[in-house]
């Protein structure tokens, strides 16, 4: 059993940031994730593992300096809230275009705009559909605790370098802020120079006599080799449908309705699903664990169980939502229920969504 | 029909007429409060209409200073108010726009929009307020904390360089430059009112406490025991005198400043450096706003203040040239004026 230790959500990702083995961190002060380089700072994980940690003079700073030494095959990390996570698009796009791994996180808080710093779940669109330009997608992973505020930043660089993709960590102000119990796995060591020029050839570790010389570009002005780079970026992504759909399915085996929540939400659903579980009502539990890829298959099998109704949970004006409606197609009824600009949820409100939005007609 | 600009008579305004209802969130004991004081004084003095007001700012907490002011504001985006202070001048012109930002908005993620606003002397006030420190996200190390002092980010001490925000300001060849105090509401209130006055970017750095992360940043500068050495007030056509006694003084010597001592080794007054803050050239006034302790005194004033076109001034006079000058008077002419084809 590894470590265990009581801990914020932005401390278990700053923490499981120099464990996974990071080579660096690059980030700039946004309430509510200050806290991450605030931790990694204190922690000095130069002395640690020979992490390299920088305060930058913005989120763009910060996104790029990522770029840089994700492009020099380092294993690196930023994050920031909303505001500062939309600054950061433009790399991100670039990132993506350059097909180059990297791990991000937004705890996100209410927009928009400068909005709140309360928790939100209202990222989800810029998250799953491209918040930069370009037909381009990112690995979403939404995690609903402390344990795996920490477990996914290992899982986000394990799949970064798989797919050369940037993975982002989508929590929000309450997975932040709260504080739990995580057991801590262990130290990854980070590569040396030398694993990094052998595993990965696409990096910029120097050129060597007969090596191909590598620039790391977006940037193609023939438009058939452009096409074929979006070919080959489509395949990628749906082979990362294919292959990495995580979810988990609570209450679900004789559900007549199901919710569908992520994140924070999808603790409130579950106090929910018991409450109404109590009143005899037969409901389930859909928690996605990737925003992206979506589970649409998975939720088509539970259509053909003869599910009735689905009720999308989320802090947010109903985002998520699209994606279940698009998903089931049409089987069964779908609706949105949320609370959003900062304000989170109970669980009687979703009950009470539930039974009025699905159940009552 | 023309359109009809009723022209109002100015009426003198007061203090009163520019605080706002807005409960004031600021930090007993923060720097900020003074600050408002001054601006709320100088305000009513400049003979401008209150609806010709705009207090633009970007976020930290002196960017919540819009509230305060019973005038136009806007509380902008994070490093962003001098490009937003830009459009709001460029748009109308007649407005007299004050961009509030502290040291992180204005020259850490604003740096850009920052010098350039000051390149191109658009006439917009800024206002900084220097804590050296982010007090908003609660005490990280911002680009003026100084080199290896510890905050939340920072356990160690910093190892980066602080900024000198007027070697920034005349290096991004700004023409209106002056510091001042948060402890010094008179110094401030005459400062702001010369910005006011200056046609340009003009900049003010404010040394502002932030009692709660960065308490006596600028104690040596501040605080009695001390400050006689450590600060020297610049005035237009006076010597370079500081210290109790009045014996210590600034000179040029060759390429550099130094600081000497009246009386010894045949030094007088005649000798000190003469402040002439409408001088042109840069060089002299780049020295004293890079004057630190412990070498040097910390200069306050207006250090620089020159006179130069601003970029609505020729913007608007190259307007009136073309229309002008310009054979193309109507839209019907500009269609026909070149660059199309008649298919046949
Ligand atoms: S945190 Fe510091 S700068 Fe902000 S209001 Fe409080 S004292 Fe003033």
């Amino acid at each position: 059993m590894g470590e265990l230790k009581l801990m914020k959500g932005n401390e278990a990702l700053a923490e499981a940031a120099i464990r996974a083995g990071a080579d660096a961190y690059f980030g700039y002060p946004i309430t509510p994730q200050s806290e991450v380089i605030e931790y990694l700072m204190a922690e000095k994980p130069y002395d640690r593992t020979g992490m390299v940690v920088l305060q930058a003079e913005s989120e763009i700073a910060a996104i790029n300096m990522v770029y840089g030494a994700a492009g020099a095959g380092k294993r690196v990390l930023t994050s920031s809230s909303s505001p500062g996570v939309s600054l950061k698009q433009e790399g991100i796009s670039y990132i993506a275009g350059s097909e180059l791994p990297c791990v991000y996180a937004n705890v996100v808080r209410g927009g928009p705009g400068l909005g709140t710093i309360q928790p939100s779940q209202a990222d989800y669109f810029q998250s799953t559909k491209g918040g930069g330009h370009g037909d381009y997608k990112q690995i979403v992973l939404a995690p609903a605790s402390v344990q795996e505020m920490s477990d996914f930043v290992k899982l986000g660089f394990d799949l970064a370098f798989q797919y050369r993709i940037p993975v982002l960590i989508l929590s929000d102000g309450v997975i932040g802020q709260m504080m739990e119990k995580v057991e801590l796995f262990d130290q990854i060591p980070r590569l040396t120079d030398e694993e990094v020029a052998e595993k990965y050839p696409w990096a910029t570790t120097g050129k060597k006599k007969g090596t191909e010389r590598r620039i790391i570009t977006s940037l193609d002005l023939d438009s058939n080799k452009m096409e074929e780079h979006n070919l080959h970026l489509q395949r990628k992504y749906k082979t990362i449908v294919e292959n990495e759909v995580r979810y988990e399915l609570i209450d679900c085996d004789d559900a007549e309705y199901i919710i569908v929540a992520y994140g924070s939400s999808a603790r409130i659903s579950q106090k929910a699903v018991q409450m109404a579980r109590k009143k005899g009502i037969k409901v389930g539990l859909f928690r996605l664990i990737t925003l992206f890829p979506f589970p649409a298959k998975q939720m088509q099998e539970l259509c053909k169980k003869g599910v009735k109704g689905w009720l999308a949970v989320e802090m947010s004006a109903g985002q998520m939502v699209e994606d279940v409606m698009l998903s089931v197609k049409g089987c069964a009824k779908v609706e949105h229920f949320g609370r959003f600009g900062g304000i989170v949820h109970t669980p009687e409100e979703v009950l009470r969504a539930l039974e009025e939005k699905i159940i009552g007609d | 029909m023309e359109n009809q600009i009723i022209e109002t008579e100015i009426i003198q305004l007061t203090k009163e007429d520019f605080s706002s209802d807005q409960m004031v969130k600021w930090c007993p004991g923060c720097g900020d409060h003074a600050i408002l004081h001054s601006v709320e004084n100088v305000f009513p003095n400049l003979g401008i209409r209150k609806e010709d007001f705009v207090v633009v700012s970007g976020i930290g907490c002196s960017s919540r200073f819009p509230y305060y002011m019973n005038t136009y504001g806007v509380h902008s985006i994070h490093g962003r108010a001098a490009a937003l202070a830009t459009g709001v001048k460029l748009a109308n012109p007649k407005l007299s726009v004050w961009m509030i930002t502290g040291d992180g908005d204005c020259m850490a993620i604003g740096g850009n929009h920052f010098i350039h606003t000051i390149r191109r002397n658009i006439d917009i006030n800024i206002l900084l307020f220097n804590n050296k420190i982010y007090g908003l996200t609660k005490g990280q190390y911002s680009p003026t904390t100084p080199k290896g002092h510890k905050t939340k980010t920072s356990p160690q001490g910093t190892y980066e360089r602080p900024f000198n925000p007027g070697e920034l300001v005349i290096g991004a060849q700004g023409n209106f430059f002056a510091r001042v105090l948060d402890t010094n509401p008179k110094g401030m209130t005459a400062v702001f009112m010369e910005a006011a006055k200056h046609k340009g970017t003009s900049l003010v750095e404010i040394m502002q406490n932030c009692v709660i992360f960065f308490n006596k940043a600028h104690e040596l500068i501040t605080s009695r025991e001390t400050r006689d050495d450590n600060q020297l007030q610049i005035e237009h056509g006076k010597p370079l005198i500081f210290g109790k006694e009045k014996n210590k003084g600034i000179i040029l010597k060759g390429t550099r400043l130094e600081v000497v001592t009246i009386g010894e080794n045949g030094v007088t007054e005649a000798d000190l450096l003469v402040h002439d803050q409408y001088e042109k050239d840069p060089g002299v006034h780049m020295m004293i706003a890079r004057m630190m302790p412990p070498e040097f005194p910390v200069a306050l004033g207006v250090i620089r203040s020159v006179a130069a076109e601003t970029f609505e001034q020729s913007m608007m006079d190259s307007i009136a040239y073309e229309k002008e000058h310009s054979s193309i008077k109507t839209v019907d002419e500009m269609l026909n004026s070149g660059g199309t084809w008649t298919i046949e």
